[in-house]
């Protein structure tokens, strides 16, 4: 097992715009160990979220090398790159994304069937985490029925199911009022204190002040790098 | 959660869509199917109607239908003749002509003659056959159902007949005739006035004998192929025109019945064309809606195999529940047109339009899931290379 989760090294986004190239990620470098809780920060359109999506793989690079885990992934077919993220990084959106039509029971449930989990196995282990979030009182209600927060803890509860060695967190309190946004927050934290490298990109200086370790980022660039 | 049951939630997680959307394709499915039973089912009736007959070849001077085209001369003795080849087990001369029951309520109607045997172009449904009959003062005549409604008749009733078939004289005498009983005729038309009596009863009705048939029913013997009875016939008589129910299905397909098979099958083409149509437009929509869930549930690790199963599952059970409606609802249908089509002057009471067999329901099944696989193509395509980031990165700033 490497000493890092992630490692970059030069990563470089372009998208190509009528007007001409626009560089949204210039020449990325920084690693992540196991225990870290990195917290990315910045201005809108910084590229904040440009790098959570190379760091979870839902991207590719114009340029520069991912590792994850010691491992080039960015060269890896679609199909391989999927079971990494099924399996090892876990995501959480800022606007929840649960499946309407199940309830979250179902949704936390749903990855764990993906990656091939029994039945039994995917039984307790979405009982477990309901009751990790506070929500076993809630199995049986579906997304409509949640309030922000609620969801919010189902969707982290979904996005750890498959006790994956990375959560990437993109705005996870962007959408919710403060004192919900705390308690979003105190969650992260106690999935950070049992063992997930956390990396979250966010506005709120809140959220920013509980990381470990912080990224500035302006115009695609770490400009500043902080340690609590 | 498999993808089958997670395509079904996904389907019916708008009720009232998925409800709308599998009634189109169960409307458009009926009309499908309507198409393929027409494009067959004229034609399957027709055979029908001539295999239960009990003859399976048809003799004939010329190639045109019987009564349109001239008589066979020497009745009997080319009936012998061809009854002699080993081949055939029983030949029945038969003459149609019109005729007049004539008194206080008369009626005009088809006069069949024919030389009573043990197989009969008709079948007895009340009283007996005309062989049955022995020592009346009158010889014996069969009705169809109409003629007997129509006059208030029963077996056991005479009727004078006045016979309007001869060449020779403008007005023949009228003959009595017992009726001894009425049958059905399977080419009767819905309202057809129909008779039949023995062949010398006809000569005598008609006022000649003239030794003649507009056709011979023939039936081969058994384990004979028909065609290989018609190819005897047609090396002992080369002048004559010999048809296997087979051949005679094969010649109305070219002639009276290409006209409702093009139709068909134009209208068929267009019909499936709506249901490609109609079945890729709800799954576009459908996959357009999600865009940002699909693009989650990607960034949470499914893979595009996953997606496009899911949603090929979902056009399947669209398809499959709209299809398996369809079925009920074109049978519905077709029994309606049907029944318009049938009221056509003309047409046997026994044909028909619309007809289910098995190989309607495979054609319909196999162009159905075609359509359903097909329309999926499209969404699947857009939501398993959809732009992970970017629907995301969109979905948030939109």
């Amino acid at each position: 097992m490497s000493a890092t989760v992630i490692e970059t090294t030069g990563l470089t986004k372009t998208f190509p715009m009528p007007a001409g190239p626009v560089t949204a990620l210039r020449d990325v470098s920084f690693s992540v160990a196991p225990d870290e809780y990195v917290a990315v920060t910045g201005p809108s359109g910084c590229g904040k979220s440009t790098l959570l999506h190379l760091l979870g793989s839902v991207d590719t690079a114009t340029s520069g090398t991912l590792l994850f885990d010691g491992r080039d992934i960015s060269a890896l077919p679609d199909a391989e790159r999927s079971r990494i993220r099924l399996t090892q990084i876990g995501f959480v959106f800022q606007r929840f994304y649960l499946l309407p039509m199940l309830t979250a029971w179902e949704n936390v449930e749903l990855p764990q069937g993906e990656a091939g989990a029994s039945k039994a196995e995917r039984r307790a282990r979405t009982a477990e985490l309901l009751d990790y979030v506070g929500l076993s009182q809630r199995a049986r209600h579906r997304p409509s029925q949640l309030s922000g927060g609620e969801m919010q803890r189902v969707a982290i509860a979904r996005a750890i199911a498959n006790r994956p060695r990375l959560l990437l967190a993109d705005e996870p309190t962007g959408e919710l009022d403060r004192s919900t946004g705390e308690q979003i927050a105190e969650l992260l934290d106690r999935v950070h204190a049992d063992g997930n490298a956390i990396v979250v990109v966010t506005h709120d200086p809140a959220i920013a002040a509980r990381a470990k370790r912080r990224l500035e980022m302006r115009d695609g660039e770490i400009v500043a790098e902080a340690s609590a | 959660m498999n993808s089958f049951y997670f395509a079904w939630r996904s389907l019916f997680r708008q009720p009232v869509r998925a409800a709308l959307a599998i009634a189109g394709v169960a409307a458009i499915g009926a009309l499908l199917f309507d198409m393929l039973l027409l494009s067959q089912g004229m034609l399957i009736s027709f055979r029908d109607l001539l295999d239960d007959v009990g003859f399976d070849i048809r003799i004939m001077a010329t190639a045109s239908t019987p009564i349109s085209g001239p008589r066979m001369a020497d009745a009997a003795a080319t009936a012998a003749a061809v009854e002699a080849l080993p081949e055939i087990d029983a030949v029945v001369p038969m003459r149609i002509g019109q005729a007049r029951i004539v008194g206080p309520d008369s009626v005009n109607l088809t006069l069949i003659g024919s030389v009573t045997s043990s197989r009969d172009a008709w079948t007895v449904v009340e009283g007996v056959d005309l062989d049955a009959i022995v020592g009346s003062d009158h010889p014996p005549l069969v009705i169809n159902r109409n003629v007997a409604e129509e006059l208030a008749l029963v077996p056991g009733a005479t009727v004078t007949v006045r016979s309007e078939c001869s060449e020779r004289y403008s007005v023949l005498p009228t003959v009595d005739f017992v009726v001894s009983g009425i049958a059905e005729f399977p080419f009767d038309p819905v309202d057809q006035m129909t008779a039949a009596v023995a062949m010398p009863d006809f000569d005598r009705a008609c006022g000649s004998v003239m030794d003649e048939a507009d056709v011979f029913l023939v039936a081969s013997r058994a384990g004979e192929y028909p065609e290989m009875a018609v190819k005897a016939i047609t090396r002992l008589r080369p002048d004559l025109h010999a048809y296997s129910n087979a051949q005679l299905v094969d010649r109305f397909q070219q002639v009276g019945f290409s006209y409702f098979r093009q139709i068909s099958t134009v209208l068929a083409t267009i019909t499936l064309f709506f249901a490609f149509l109609l079945i890729s437009a709800l799954l576009t929509v459908s996959v357009n809606q999600r865009f940002a869930e699909i693009a989650a549930l990607r960034a949470l690790g499914f893979s595009r195999r996953r997606i496009a199963t899911d949603l090929l599952w979902e056009s399947i059970l669209m398809v499959g529940t709209g299809g398996l409606l369809a079925l009920p609802l074109g049978l519905a249908l077709a029994t309606w047109l049907d029944r318009i089509l049938k009221a056509m002057p003309g047409l046997p009471g026994d044909l028909h339009f619309f007809v289910l067999h098995p190989a309607a329901v495979a054609t319909y099944v196999a162009l159905l899931s075609t359509a359903g696989v097909l329309a999926a193509a499209y969404p699947v395509f857009l939501a398993s290379r959809l732009p992970m980031a970017s629907t995301l990165r969109n979905e948030v700033v939109g």
